[in-house]
């Protein structure tokens, strides 16, 4: 059901000859044209672009073009006004700002009578947008279903009617914005999204799950990668929530967890935390603590890290071990806030050769490591990986 | 319309200062002929000029001006005869005690007729900004740059059509206007010093005011064009510029009036992405570099500063919103910097890869004296470390998913006794900034990987980085 519509931006035309200034004049007659299209352009992520289209009557000569708004936060000094119909021969004299109005008034030359088609673009506020995804994975976990929704949300207290709608990216919009209204728009599907299942034990960045049994906790997270080869990649994912279900196989869904996805250029992953693994168990000890002086009060530190992992998962299942030696140097006792100087042992099984060279920094070294999943006898296989860390020139 | 500012001939007769005191006055009010305002940016101060065409009789002429509700400066009105000088003469001024914002002139007059006499005033509460809209075509290599001025007048006096002209510079003045308009006429004691102060000023009016002569001569009442925007001159005066509306305009109180100064239509621009924390922020910043020079469609004046809102062709027949940022005054040839923020599709990430520690030197318990086991000294179980090298491996990584090759450069300032070693060819912004620039291209990842060296402890000799080619 239509309804009318409320328009706080009013455009007139006033008609005759300009009065300098328009509206001192005491009895004005004014025409409104309406608003011929709206595009909103929602591609900054700061503020949002309006521009209008409409046709007015202009008189040969000067024409008083008078834009006015109220109740709607309009940046006053963003507005412009474009002639679209005949640019070179419309021209734009002057603007003028009567006090204590929310209005302006175009002083508009046309060499001609007639209509003209012009466009005036405007900065407003309380018009903005946020994305959202929902994706739904297949029941093995190896792909997903990728939906991108646009959510524009109008508190501008301003109706634009039919409006277009452009987020920079994607296809362009077409649906009527009315005032305080959200409109949630699907503005990408992807199908067959390859998803890499990531679990991580990092004692530093997420802790213990059981500090006793110094069981660490360990986040599970989807990993998308935003390129064509994984059925992505035609423009950057925007910030928003991503909601994560899962197809039970018996034509239903559950739901497994949302995150944040943080925004997401072409070719770069995006990690979605969905919650923790508690089949993925990892218990982390300091098997071995030995100094040894170098000489003065220089000494260095023998440090062997062990992980104890076992997947009581029926699938097997890729682990990131993650250790902070800034966090390792302060458990063994030495504070201080200089760099680590560390190098890796090769009597461990997790030594430079199958460190993360690309993940590595000189606060954090990472390893990827398989696991097997549990046995036929339902029992998991327990896998145990060292570190042997030498911690050099502390004093 | 409220007209505030008034000049009176008094046609009492042989009334001199006393005028005023008369219970009984006949008057005329000769109105404006033309009115010109030198709107000043740097300052609450505009200059106002007025001819009014009065008419003298042989003898004794009291004129009265008046000025209430404004904000004029009582000190700066002056009165000069435009014709028929040689015939007439002030002989005195008066500032009434019991009427603060009016003065009396006795005129001495050999002229039985008309005179065009010129009033001249500072007041303050007119204004003008500059701001400017850019439109980058959507390939990113040339825009649309246009300039515009905005005149705010809330001086408590409309200015109908006035011929307008705006002033950019920072004058120097020793007292505001405002406060003068508000406090009356200054001291008999103060106005010494005043006057001495405002030499700077009078000397700019004498300036204005030889400028304007010469415009009268060259007919100064332009008829206002119907079918294009006004131009606006643009002329160097001094150490300021000088901007002249073409034509006359109404100005009212409480209004303000936009017109456009200048426009360059294919104004090509460079991109640069910088990362100087010192300017930008912590963050590696995408710029927008054009010049304002001739050979860049621009360069017919400085720029003011002013706000500028900068927009790009999306080429879906749309505009983009990409920044609105202020600049500080831009003279003829000198480059433009849009800062345009932090751009998510260039990634810029500084890592530190590795860290060690050599070169150490240790201190003797209690004893003054330093030892090195490079230098084949003995070292006791006791000696404490007082001097070592740190070595840090770092690498600035760039991540540029854009389609088209960026370029960046990279500042950075080090504290302490540092030397830098890269491959990059970097050189020195000062003594503590090494500074460097590399292209990424379209869809690639960059490390550019440095060495720096801090030396610590008593092995610090210098406060300053050096640079090392690698």
């Amino acid at each position: 059901m239509s309804r009318p519509i409320a328009w706080n931006v009013v455009v007139g035309i006033l008609v005759g000859p300009a009065l300098a200034p328009a509206a001192s004049a005491g009895i004005k007659l004014i025409t409104l044209p309406p608003r011929e299209r709206v595009e909103i352009q929602l591609d900054n992520p700061q503020v949002t672009l309006v521009e209008e289209e409409r046709i007015v009557p202009l008189t040969q000569g000067v024409n008083d073009v008078v834009f006015a708004w109220a109740n709607t936060s309009i940046d006053r000094e963003s507005i412009q006004l474009r002639c679209l119909s005949d640019p070179d021969a419309v021209k734009v004299l002057s603007v003028s700002y009567p006090p204590g109005e929310n209005a302006l008034t175009w002083q508009v030359a046309s060499p001609k009578a007639g209509s003209a088609r012009i466009r005036i673009s405007y900065l407003i506020g309380q018009l903005d947008k946020s994305y959202a995804y929902q994706a739904t994975a297949s029941p093995d976990e190896k792909q997903l279903t990728l939906w991108q929704y646009v959510q524009l949300h109008n508190r501008s207290n301003e109706e634009f009617g039919m409006a277009g709608m452009w987020a920079g990216f994607g296809e362009r919009f077409e649906r009527p914005i009315g005032i305080n209204e959200t409109k949630k728009l699907l503005s990408a599907r992807f199908a067959n999204v390859p998803v890499q299942k990531v679990y991580l034990a990092d004692l530093a960045a997420h802790g213990y799950l059981d500090a006793g049994k110094r069981q660490l906790r360990v986040p599970m997270s989807y990993r998308l990668k935003n390129d064509a080869a994984h059925g992505l990649g035609l423009f950057p994912l925007m910030f928003g929530k991503a909601r994560i279900f899962q197809d039970d196989g018996q034509g239903m869904s559950a739901f497994l967890g949302e995150d944040w996805a943080r925004f997401t250029p072409r070719d770069d992953e995006v990690d979605l935390f969905l919650g923790v693994a508690r089949d993925i168990v990892v218990k982390r000890t300091i098997d071995r603590r030995e100094q040894k002086r170098v000489l003065g009060n220089l000494y260095d530190y023998y440090v062997v890290v062990k992980y104890e992992i076992e997947n009581f998962k029926d699938q097997p299942a890729v682990l990131d071990l993650a250790e902070s030696l800034r966090a390792l140097r302060s458990e063994i006792g030495i504070n201080s806030d200089r760099d680590v100087e560390w190098e890796l042992g090769d009597q461990g099984t997790l030594g430079k050769a199958r460190m993360d060279v690309e993940k590595t920094t000189v606060d954090r070294v990472l390893f990827r490591v398989e696991l097997p999943p549990r046995g036929p006898d339902d029992q998991a296989v327990k896998t145990t990986h060292t570190l042997h860390v030498r911690i050099r020139n502390e004093w | 319309m409220t007209r505030t500012m008034v000049m009176v001939l008094i046609s009492t007769g042989l009334v001199r200062v006393a005028a005023a005191s008369s219970n009984i006055d006949l008057s005329t009010i000769p109105p404006r002929d033309g009115v010109q305002l030198t709107i000043y940016n740097s300052e609450d101060l505009t200059l106002v000029r007025e001819t009014r065409t009065v008419t003298f009789r042989k003898g004794m002429n009291p004129l009265q001006f008046s000025w209430a509700n404004t904000l004029i400066d009582p000190s700066s009105v002056e009165l000069r005869f435009r014709t028929n000088s040689d015939q007439l003469e002030v002989l005195d001024t008066t500032f009434p005690h019991d009427k603060p914002q009016m003065l009396y002139w006795n005129v001495q007059s050999e002229l039985d007729g008309d005179a065009q006499v010129e009033v001249t005033y500072f007041t303050s509460g007119i204004s003008w900004a500059a701001d400017y809209v850019c439109t980058s075509d959507p390939q990113e290599e040339r825009m649309r740059f246009e300039g515009f001025v905005r005149i705010t007048n809330q001086s408590g006096e409309d200015y109908e059509n006035a011929q307008v002209r705006m002033v950019v510079g920072t004058i120097n003045l020793v007292e505001k206007v405002r406060e003068l308009a508000q406090r009356g006429l200054i001291a008999d004691a103060d106005r010494e010093a005043y006057e001495r102060g405002r030499r700077p000023i009078s000397q700019m009016v004498d300036a204005a005011r030889r400028d304007l002569s010469m415009e009268l001569k060259a007919g100064m009442a332009v008829a206002e064009s119907a079918a294009a925007p006004k131009e606006i001159v643009k002329q160097g005066l001094s150490e300021y510029f000088l901007f002249t509306v073409e034509g006359t305009e109404t100005i009212r109180h409480t209004w303000s009036k936009r017109m456009r100064l200048f426009q360059g239509l294919q104004v090509p621009f460079r991109i640069q992405y910088r990362f100087r924390p010192q300017e930008y922020g912590p963050q590696m910043v995408r710029m927008f570099l054009l010049r304002n020079d001739r050979e860049s469609d621009l360069g017919t004046t400085p720029l003011p500063d002013g706000i500028v809102r900068l927009y790009r062709d999306n080429g879906r027949d749309g505009l983009s919103m990409l920044v609105q940022q202020g600049i500080r005054y831009v003279p003829i040839g000198q480059e433009i910097e849009l800062n345009l923020g932090v751009d998510p599709e260039v990634i810029h990430e500084w890592v530190k890869l590795g860290s060690r520690r050599d070169n150490f030197w240790f201190r003797r318990h209690d004893v003054e004296v330093y030892y090195s086991p490079q230098q084949g000294h003995q070292v006791e179980i006791r000696d404490t470390v007082a001097g070592w090298d740190e070595h840090q491996s770092w690498v600035e990584r760039i991540r540029n998913y854009r389609d088209k090759p960026v370029d960046v450069e990279i500042r950075r300032r080090f504290e302490g006794d540092v030397l830098f070693c890269s491959g990059l060819a970097p050189t020195l912004y000062d003594y503590q900034s090494p500074q460097f620039a590399a292209t990424v291209e379209r869809g690639q990842k960059c490390d550019l990987a440095y060495d720096l060296t801090f030396r610590q402890g008593r092995n610090q000799k210098q406060n300053r980085v050096t640079l090392e080619e690698r």
